[in-house]
């Protein structure tokens, strides 16, 4: 199903903004927060997981149950794994559709993927102390 | 001991009137402070860079300071284009010297406002800026309006220091006299405190400002019935609101610019508030994020006329955001070194753009490992601003106030890394 | 120790009465001496027109709003832009340069001192910082007290002490040189949206009039003994009918300082207009300057509006909107909480437009008008009547009759009714340009004592040489000689050292900020009053001990002390 991937600032990708290895962070900022009907249609429940394919790729990550959402939409707090989806695309303006792409959701039994291993999967070396 | 008025160097309300306890080099204690400031503070000694590291093909080791300066003066000036971005979580002598060095490199130099507020400042490049400090918000502000920005979570404090529940000179009673009203896609936590919330349909926001401002015009007669899911009824009340304020404060932030629009977004909601201005008074103020991506803009500006996106490779600043931007940039694979300074592109960028920083020599300097550092030859780690390191921050309404340092972590700072890898340059170009 | 000899220097020193003698000047460790040993640095000025270097009394370079001005105007950026040269910085700019663009252009034009036209206490830091990257001119900042909301205060209560004990406090906490007063009460009132409509028109809230602030802060000026006076942006600029406000708010200064001025007024011609609307504003230039010839303890300066592009900014926020209004062009606003306001908006003066060509004639008007040079010093209220670059040719203009005819003559005819300068026929000499340049700015400020604007012994060594010989022309015929070499100094020095050669900038960096810090008696420091610290605390959204500029952002500093008469 197509929904129109909406990311920004929460209070938890705030305070792990600087701690992007620890599981925190990955927990907040993978997070695909559904409005609870379009969970219905989509069949999926809270805990669950979606792969979410957009212009420049998939992901895959939980889905947290949120009325606040809007109908076909969905918000992802902003980060590493909504990036995986959206283009680089900026229209001339140097910014990118942060907040107008539209992505496919499906549900889905892959894992979500770790920081370190996104990171892989784009050919760099996570540090590890 | 304790530290008193504290500036907090998280988000660009730039509070300065936290009083932190520190006890024998350890931060314990913060008052003040919202969430973010405290983890901020708090959680500061735990995963510092303990030295520079640099990456070998069998995994990460430490590097020499001495090593790392200069394998990142050999890189920078080996490059033909290199792009030094990031520079929002520093303070302004870094940046300057920042912007220094991209014009003896001949190069391009890039801020996170190209990914933030940068479609505002394209706004007012075109129309101007009606703006304000926020303590006129504070003291004479009955009507607030939070148009996509949702600052119980971006700007926790912004709402009682400047707004809603601060009390100011010309309002008695201002929580009970200032009115709130939130404009958004998705009922956020702000939302649940406003007067009034206008629920838009995504992508709605510029037909509702132009709708808002025909109203204003008087030319309410065409208006249909609902704008972006927003009721013709909705819509001439607020506007009523809007004119019958005294004062009304418009704050906005990602939510309009980075949807549909973008930069025609803001400027459609800049000239609501000169219309606006023609009633009675009302100022907008862009909310901005880092506690120092405002300073990097007037810094920048100062030195090259142009607030980011500056390319030096014509021997003069070049600005043309879309192709002179980080994104675009590294989507064209048009770099072939990269310094990263206090931001992490690797998680905020889109993925594609990302793939370069590990394609080309990268280095960062920044206290933390974070995603950047994956995709970067070499890292130096230096002293975090405002809890080790001092110099001057730009609030998001332009008011500078001196960050401060108050413990010693015995690491270098911005400055003194940059300062040192600008003078090799200038020395190995004769300058 | 270093020594530099100055030979043939055809020498124009008001201030010193020499007026156009071939002279040396010997220079050691940055000041003007009698004579230097065989070892100094010698140059040959080869007769060339040689004045202290410049000083603008009124410019805006640096600080919040000239910010303002750049980022918002990349098209403006984009019209001045220089490469980066040797060690000199790739500069951007037209009307609103960068600051190294600043510095370089006064620099090459002969310019060692500059002030700052107005810096928001709040706000200092930014100008500070700006002034750190103006490497070549010495700096100094007019703060604002316009709407600064202890003052008025203070002043309702005709509690004139009080008012200087802020000002003291406020001064040397920002690191600021003067006083200055931008529309005052109506920044104030442009925090509602409103604004006043002239000195007796009281302030909302606040009930204190313009006159009670402006006569109150001369009073406290002299108080404080500052260096210079009060420096007054009359309100309603810009409007037509407007002089008469300008009068009352001249007739407001008493005469209070035997050695300069008691009121500084600046940009005189924006206020200099009669007439009641657009259709019939005229030139009471003459009304003003007669005010002036009248009262030997007010200076004014110019504000000469040349034609072309430029962008206004100032305090005056008020003025600016209803620019805005006019003009419909980008608006920028900036009020600054419990002290004052801004707005920036680009402007084209038209040759078409005859309200121009009436403001043109204004500024020129005064400056021939008014007898004593020492009263009317040159400036543009840069950038908003006009690039300072232009400097040449309005002292071109005041110089030469026939410059100034040719030029009526591209004005729409029906200016020259609205007019009194196709009458005048008096060209200004060296002497008087001179002093209207930088003798007379150095007194205005209270520097010429200090060794400013003048090349007697013990000066400062900023000199200007020009590649003219002002013996061999007639300034009024050739007039575009002037320009030209008035342009481009063959050398200007700063403390004796070369810094700027035919355009060719030869130093990184040579200035100082020159700042005040007046003594009160102790018990009267608004450090410990605690009203004023409890409603800093409140309503400021700053904290008081965060307020004041810290060391690091003046480097080279140059404080000046003074006692107040308590």
């Amino acid at each position: 199903m197509i929904f129109t991937l909406n990311t920004g600032r929460t209070i938890q990708q705030g305070n792990n903004v600087e701690m992007k290895y620890h599981p925190d962070y990955a927990k907040e900022v993978s997070r695909c927060h559904m409005n609870p009907l379009d969970m219905l249609d989509l069949g999926v429940m809270d805990g669950e997981r979606v792969r979410v394919t957009g212009p420049a790729g998939s992901v895959v990550m939980y889905v947290v149950q949120d009325e606040t959402v809007s109908h076909s939409t969905v918000f992802v707090p902003y980060g590493i794994y909504a990036n995986q989806v959206i283009s680089t695309e900026t229209h001339g303006t140097g910014m990118p559709d942060f907040k107008t792409t539209e992505a496919n959701l499906e549900p889905t039994e892959d894992s979500v993927l770790t920081v370190p291993e996104l990171l892989r999967a784009l050919g760099g070396m996570p540090y590890v102390a | 001991m304790l530290h008193e008025d504290v500036v907090c160097p998280f988000c660009a309300c730039l509070c300065d009137d936290l009083k932190v306890e520190t006890d024998n080099g350890t931060i314990v204690k913060v008052d003040n402070a919202c969430d973010l400031g405290n983890h901020k503070f708090l959680r500061d000694d735990n995963h510092r860079l303990k030295e520079p590291i640099r990456r070998t093909p069998s995994g990460w080791t430490s590097a020499t300071l001495q090593h790392a300066i200069d394998r990142t003066v050999e890189i920078l000036l080996g490059a033909d284009r290199p792009l030094l971005y990031g520079w929002s979580g520093t303070h302004g002598e870094a940046q300057s010297i920042g912007v220094h060095m991209a014009e003896v490199l001949g190069g391009v130099i890039d801020s996170t406002t190209s990914v933030c507020h940068g479609p505002s400042i394209l706004a007012i490049q075109e129309v101007g800026h009606p703006g304000c400090t926020l303590g006129q918000v504070k003291n004479r502000a009955d009507l607030v309006v939070y148009w996509g920005a949702n600052p119980i979570e971006a700007h926790p404090r912004h709402m009682s220091r400047y707004t809603t529940y601060t009390d100011g000179f010309f309002l008695d009673r201002a929580f009970k006299e200032r009115k709130v009203i939130v404009v958004d896609i998705r009922r956020t936590q702000t939302a649940e405190v406003a007067d009034e919330f206008i629920l838009i349909k995504k992508g709605g926001d510029y037909a509702v400002l132009s709708a808002l401002r025909a109203i204003v015009r008087g030319k309410s007669d065409m208006i249909p019935a609902t704008v972006a899911g927003v009721t013709k009824e909705q819509l001439l009340r607020i506007a009523e609101m809007c004119k019958k304020a005294k004062f009304g404060a418009f704050f906005f932030g990602m939510g309009i610019t980075q949807t549909q629009g973008k930069y025609k977004n803001i400027r459609n909601a800049i000239e609501l508030v000169d219309e606006l201005n023609r009633h009675t008074k009302f100022t907008l103020t862009p909310m901005r994020g880092h506690y120092n991506v405002y300073g990097f803009n007037e810094v920048c500006t100062w030195m090259t006329g142009y607030p980011y996106a500056v390319d030096f490779c014509r021997g003069m600043a070049f600005y043309n955001p879309g192709e002179t931007s980080a994104v675009d940039i590294l989507t064209r694979k048009e770099c072939d070194a990269c310094l990263v300074v206090a931001s992490d592109p690797a998680a905020h960028f889109p993925k594609d753009a990302v793939r370069h920083l590990g394609e080309i020599p990268t280095v960062q300097i920044d206290p933390y490992p974070n995603t950047t550092t994956a995709f970067c030859e070499l890292q130096i780690p230096v002293a975090v601003t405002g809890i080790d390191a001092q110099g001057t921050s730009y609030r998001m309404d332009g008011v500078p106030i001196r960050v401060k340092s108050i413990l010693n972590r015995g690491y270098p700072t911005d400055t003194d890394i940059l300062g040192e890898i600008y003078r090799r340059i200038k020395e190995a170009k004769r300058v | 120790m270093s020594e530099l000899l100055i030979r043939h220097a055809c020498v124009v020193d008001p201030v010193n009465r020499i007026s156009g003698e071939i002279m040396d000047l010997a220079v050691r460790d940055g000041r003007i001496v009698e004579s230097v040993s065989d070892r100094a640095e010698v140059i040959d000025a080869q007769g060339f027109l040689t004045m202290a270097g410049g000083i603008d009394s009124h410019t805006h370079i640096c600080g919040t709003k000239v910010n303002f001005g750049r980022y918002m105007s990349p098209e403006d950026m984009r019209a001045g832009r220089t490469l980066k040269k040797g060690q000199m910085h790739s500069t951007s700019g037209y009307s609103v340069p960068t600051t190294y663009g600043n510095s370089y252009r006064y620099a090459t034009m002969g310019y060692t001192a500059v002030l700052e036209g107005a810096m928001a206490p709040l706000e200092a830091r930014h100008t500070h910082e700006e002034f750190m990257a103006t490497p070549l001119q010495d700096t100094m900042a007019n703060v604002l007290f316009d709407g600064n909301w202890p003052v008025m205060e203070a002043v309702r209560d005709r509690d004139v002490k009080r008012v200087a004990a802020i000002v003291a406090w406020v001064l040397t906490a920002v690191k600021g040189f003067a006083i200055k007063i931008t529309n005052p009460g109506g920044t104030e009132a442009w925090g509602w949206g409103k604004n006043v409509t002239c000195i007796r028109d009281p302030v909302p809230y606040f009930e204190v009039t313009p006159a009670e602030i402006i006569e109150t802060l001369i009073r406290a000026n002299e108080i404080l003994r500052l260096p210079h006076s009060v420096h007054l942006h009359c309100n309603n600029l810009g409007t037509p009918g407007n002089y008469s406000c300008t009068i009352g708010s001249m007739d407001v200064a008493p005469d209070l300082n035997k050695e300069r001025q008691s009121l500084y007024v600046t940009h005189v011609q924006f206020h200099s207009y009669g007439g009641t609307s657009w259709k019939d504003i005229n030139s009471k230039a003459h009304v003003v300057a007669d005010a002036v010839n009248r009262k030997p303890h007010i200076v004014i300066d110019m504000g000469q509006m040349m034609f072309g592009k430029t962008t206004t900014m100032t305090a005056d926020g008020p003025m600016e909107f209803n620019l805005y209004k006019l003009h419909h062009n980008k608006w920028s606003n900036h009020d600054v909480e419990l002290e004052t306001g801004s707005g920036i908006i680009p402007v084209y003066y038209s040759r078409k437009s005859i309200v121009n060509s009436v403001m043109w004639a204004i500024g020129l008007e005064l400056a021939l008008l008014i007898k004593n040079p020492e009263q009317c010093l040159l400036a543009t209220d840069n950038p908003n009547g006009s690039p300072f670059v232009k400097y040449p040719e309005i002292i071109a203009l005041l110089m030469s009759n026939p410059y100034r005819q040719a030029e009526i003559a591209t004005l729409p005819p029906e200016t020259e009714s609205r007019i009194s300068l196709p009458a005048i026929d008096r060209e200004l000499d060296w002497n008087e340009i001179a002093m209207m340049t930088r003798a007379g700015q150095g007194r205005a400020l209270g520097l010429r004592k200090l060794g400013r604007g003048h090349l007697g012994l013990g000066a400062i060594a900023d000199i200007a040489i020009y590649p003219l010989s002002i013996g061999a022309i007639d300034p009024s015929k050739e007039y575009t000689r002037v320009i030209e070499a008035l342009r481009l100094t063959r050398y200007t020095i700063k403390n004796g050292k070369v810094i700027a050669r035919d355009g060719e900038i030869l130093s990184n960096r040579n200035k100082t900020t020159i700042w005040v810090r007046p003594k009160i008696p102790e018990q009267h420091r608004m450090d410990h009053d605690p009203d004023f610290i409890r409603n800093f605390e409140r309503y400021y959204t700053v904290r008081m001990s965060n307020y004041p500029v810290q060391e690091a952002y003046v480097p080279e500093s140059t404080c000046i002390e003074t006692e107040a008469v308590w």
